[in-house]
């Protein structure tokens, strides 16, 4: 696409979003007006200007909420991370395995009918204070969405492509690679992305319950202070984890999976014409030389 | 690969499904057996991690000789199930009033985005801050937590109508509420059933957070002081209970959707059909 | 150009010159159809995808408006859904948590209060499709080419006289199609209904009616009008005789040469 008409369509874009930063004006007007009146009490719900004055302060001025952002950032990738891998672990071993899934599902299932919030104080009292109990508990909360996903993307029937990869003498090796794992690969990156979300909630519950550091200990701190701007201003940084998570993982899904979008398929389609073309050509010169 | 076993029948004449049984039992008992013993010879630190024989006497003690669990429990549950009806009947009725106006959904957009990245339960402290301790303060976070999921997905069935359906009621000459009664809340009923259960499953975790950090009591509360006391053992057979409570809840929605979305299953349509039959030849 | 169609003695569906654009006139979907079709008949739409036959169908249906050109049904024009047209549509679209009987009071009910007689009337419409015996139970609980027949006598349940079909048997396979063909053709002849029938299945659409109309695609226009004199009842063997097939190569014709 030409720049300027990629700029028009930058305009339209803004053009676009114009009505919904008018709604969105008009209520925090509206908020405004209403906790200055007093008509909703400011114990209860702060006026968006002390927010928007605790944000600066928080975020800008001093700075303290980045170090709590970051610890909380990195309780939650962690937790994930170690959560996924043995997920995807058990799922594989299940998928290749019967009397293992046979065997160990029924555990699994206990585990995804039991609250994992309910083992906070256990985790904390097994793992400490520190970072490490919360990443426990991210990474047990986020087991089962990863475990079941992966395995039923990895398990579901398709018995006509498997018929022809058998058909083709293929090994089981060849089946798993080039069939289980790219068809299984969307729900996977479903379960990953509810996994991560459960997990930021995992660290965050964790540090409610006892820490020193993170975004949830400064939540606390500020709620019972009644300090409700700053809060809220906290909890805006707890949406922007989330957001950070979800779309980092939407990013490396839409690569990944890139069958699924057409502007994805043109760009690998190309990608692969080139790499052809580059190898002919490799080809036809030390063709030539024999 | 082993032999297909035909008509049940394993080796030795046994049934494969006793077998199996046998075999589940087998090996939880090596399990429990294996913990057991690392905690009495020591590998295990009692006080972090009970013995199973441990966990049992507690269960003897808080639900009969003590019976203290059944008080939290009973205010949990209640929490619970008033939390999640507030929360999911707000979440169907405004995920249907914003799904049927093209409007209202295309404002709405970004902050249901929004909304959905914020873990919902960290507004807790916050909820509590500005209701006060209480139930009321408990009852808003849980049905804040169990809100979201009944609203995307009666939001998601609403506006992903069948377009073949929408067609035919539309050549019939149907006005906007008989589309509304007759085909998309209808139909949007499995999709709304599978966010109730989501929610009725966030609700338990809402109210252990509430409890967590307003410990007056409740079962969470209940975990909390049992873990800070080092008893470990009870606060164990406090987990299992939720896992009893966790395994009701599931399978009891599961019926209820069975129910309800009766024409997704055989039995549900046998039970239905017959039903109307009769009514029709009255 | 559709020009057999002056001859028509009682049209009951006519169009004059009628035009179909989507996406800002860029997709010409159907062009100048012209056509009278008479009371009572049986007309077949036939073409290849993109000739505007659905589009067609929905246009006498009057789920779109047409872009130029009018339309008219029993001399009045057509400008939304009315009730002395019906449509049925290649897949069932019966609703899956109403009883066979339930989905064929469907349209009763948009329309107004059921009483007994409507209730009667579709029992009686459910023996004729030969479902009787299914009444109460859900279309999960039914074969495919079952479900399309529920929809056939939901279809006749509106008590429209102008019956607009899209491919209905198209998702069945060849032997449920063509003895629903049959049965089909039994049931229309029945209740005197005019029927416009669309396929892409050349043999079908001559086998169905009294009248062909070939379809041609980019733009969609009608191309032929083609007259099956062929005499009624008429049974499958119909379809090897040297009559029938001087008419599928006829509307071959049309349709190779676009």
């Amino acid at each position: 696409m030409s720049a300027p008409f990629g700029q028009l369509q930058w305009l339209r874009a803004c053009y676009r979003a114009l009505p919904h930063l008018g709604l969105f004006a008009l209520l925090i007007a509206a908020w405004e007006v209403l906790v200055r009146t007093g008509v909703i009490a400011s114990i209860m719900v702060p006026r968006p200007s002390s927010i928007g004055a605790s944000i600066v302060e928080l975020y800008f001025v001093k700075g303290t909420i980045w170090r709590h952002f970051f610890i909380t950032l990195g309780e939650a990738v962690g937790g994930f991370l170690i959560g996924a891998a043995i997920a995807v672990a058990l799922a594989i071993g299940s998928s290749l395995w019967e009397p293992f899934r046979r065997y160990v599902s029924p555990y699994a299932v206990v585990l995804n009918v039991t609250p994992g919030i309910a083992l906070t104080p256990i985790i904390i009292a097994w793992f400490g204070f520190g970072m490490g109990s919360k990443m426990a508990l991210a990474a047990i909360i986020s087991f089962f969405p990863i475990f079941v996903n992966t395995l039923t993307g990895l398990t579901q029937p398709d018995t006509e492509r498997e018929e022809l990869f058998r058909s083709l003498g293929s090994s089981e090796r060849q089946v798993f690679w080039m069939l289980r794992v790219p068809s299984a690969l969307p729900l996977m990156f479903a379960g990953f992305k509810i996994g991560l979300t459960t997990a930021l909630i995992g660290a965050v519950v964790a540090e409610f319950a006892q820490a020193t550091e993170g975004v949830g200990v400064l939540m606390s701190r500020f709620s019972f202070q009644l300090n409700m701007g700053a809060s809220i201003a906290t909890l805006l940084s707890m949406t922007l984890i989330g957001l950070i998570l979800f779309y980092s993982m939407e990013f490396l899904d839409d690569r990944t999976v890139f069958w699924r979008r057409e502007e994805r398929r043109a760009a690998a389609s190309r990608n692969r014409a080139r790499a052809w073309k580059r190898y002919a050509k490799l080809n036809s010169k030390s063709g030539s030389s024999i | 690969m082993p032999a297909p076993a035909m008509h049940g029948e394993g080796r030795n004449g046994v049934p494969l499904r006793t077998r199996r049984i046998l075999m589940h039992a087998g090996i939880f008992l090596t399990l429990v057996l294996a913990w057991e013993i690392g905690a009495r010879a020591g590998y295990l630190d009692p006080l972090f991690y009970p013995r199973p024989t441990a966990i049992v006497d507690s269960f003897i003690r808080i639900y009969i000789t003590q019976g203290n669990i059944w008080r939290h429990l009973y205010v949990s549950l209640g929490l619970v199930f008033a939390g999640f009806a507030a929360g999911s009947i707000l979440g169907i009725v405004l995920g249907s009033l914003v799904g049927f106006n093209a409007l209202a959904r295309r404002f709405v957009k970004p902050y249901v985005l929004v909304l959905e990245a914020t873990p919902r339960i960290a507004v807790a402290p916050l909820l509590i801050a500005a209701l006060g301790f209480g139930a009321q303060s408990k009852i808003a976070i849980i049905m804040l937590v169990c809100f979201f999921a009944p609203f995307i997905n009666t939001l998601a069935g609403v506006v992903n109508v069948n377009e073949e359906k929408l067609e035919l009621f539309n050549s019939l000459g149907a006005s906007k509420f008989q589309i509304l009664t007759k085909l998309v809340l209808p139909e949007a009923v499995p999709v709304i059933m599978a966010g109730e259960r989501l929610a009725l499953t966030a609700s338990l975790s809402g109210v252990l957070v509430a409890e967590f950090i307003q410990r007056d009591q409740g079962i969470g509360s209940l975990i909390l002081i049992y873990t800070r006391n080092l008893n470990m053992a009870s606060a164990f057979a406090c987990i299992f209970t939720l896992t009893v409570v966790g395994f009701l809840i599931f399978k009891g929605m599961e019926m209820l959707d069975r129910y309800i979305a009766f024409w997704n299953n055989e039995t549900g349509m046998a039970r239905v059909g017959a039903a109307r039959k009769a009514r029709w030849e009255n | 150009m559709a020009t057999a169609d002056s001859r028509v003695r009682d049209p009951v569906v006519g169009g004059n010159s009628v035009g179909k654009t989507f996406a800002g006139g860029t997709v010409v979907a159907l062009e100048n159809a012209s056509f009278d079709i008479e009371k009572g008949s049986f007309v077949s739409l036939v073409g290849p995808s993109g000739c505007g036959k659905s589009t067609l169908l929905r246009l006498i249906a009057g789920l779109i408006e047409p872009t130029s050109g009018s339309l008219q049904v029993h001399g009045s024009k057509v400008s939304a859904p009315r009730q002395d047209v019906a449509m049925m549509f290649q897949r069932a679209t019966l609703l899956e948590w109403r009883t066979a009987i339930e989905n064929v009071l469907l349209p009763t009910e948009i329309q107004r209060r059921v009483t007994a007689d409507d209730r009667n009337r579709a029992m009686e419409l459910l023996q004729l499709v030969g479902l009787g015996e299914f009444a109460f139970s859900f279309p999960a609980q039914l074969s495919g080419g079952m479900q399309q027949r529920v929809a056939l006598a939901r279809l006749l349940q509106t008590g429209a006289d102008v019956l607009l079909m899209d491919e209905p048997f198209g998702a069945l396979d060849e032997f449920t199609r063509e003895r629903l063909n049959i049965e089909l053709l039994r049931i229309v002849g029945e209740v005197g209904a005019t029927t416009i029938f669309v396929t892409h299945n050349i043999a079908e659409a001559i086998f169905l009616a009294d009248k062909v109309y070939v379809m041609t695609p980019r733009p969609g226009r009608l191309a032929q009008v083609i007259d099956v004199p062929l005499a009624r009842p008429r049974e499958l063997a119909v379809q090897t005789s040297p009559e029938f097939n001087r008419l599928v190569e006829d509307a071959r014709e049309t349709l190779g040469a676009l």
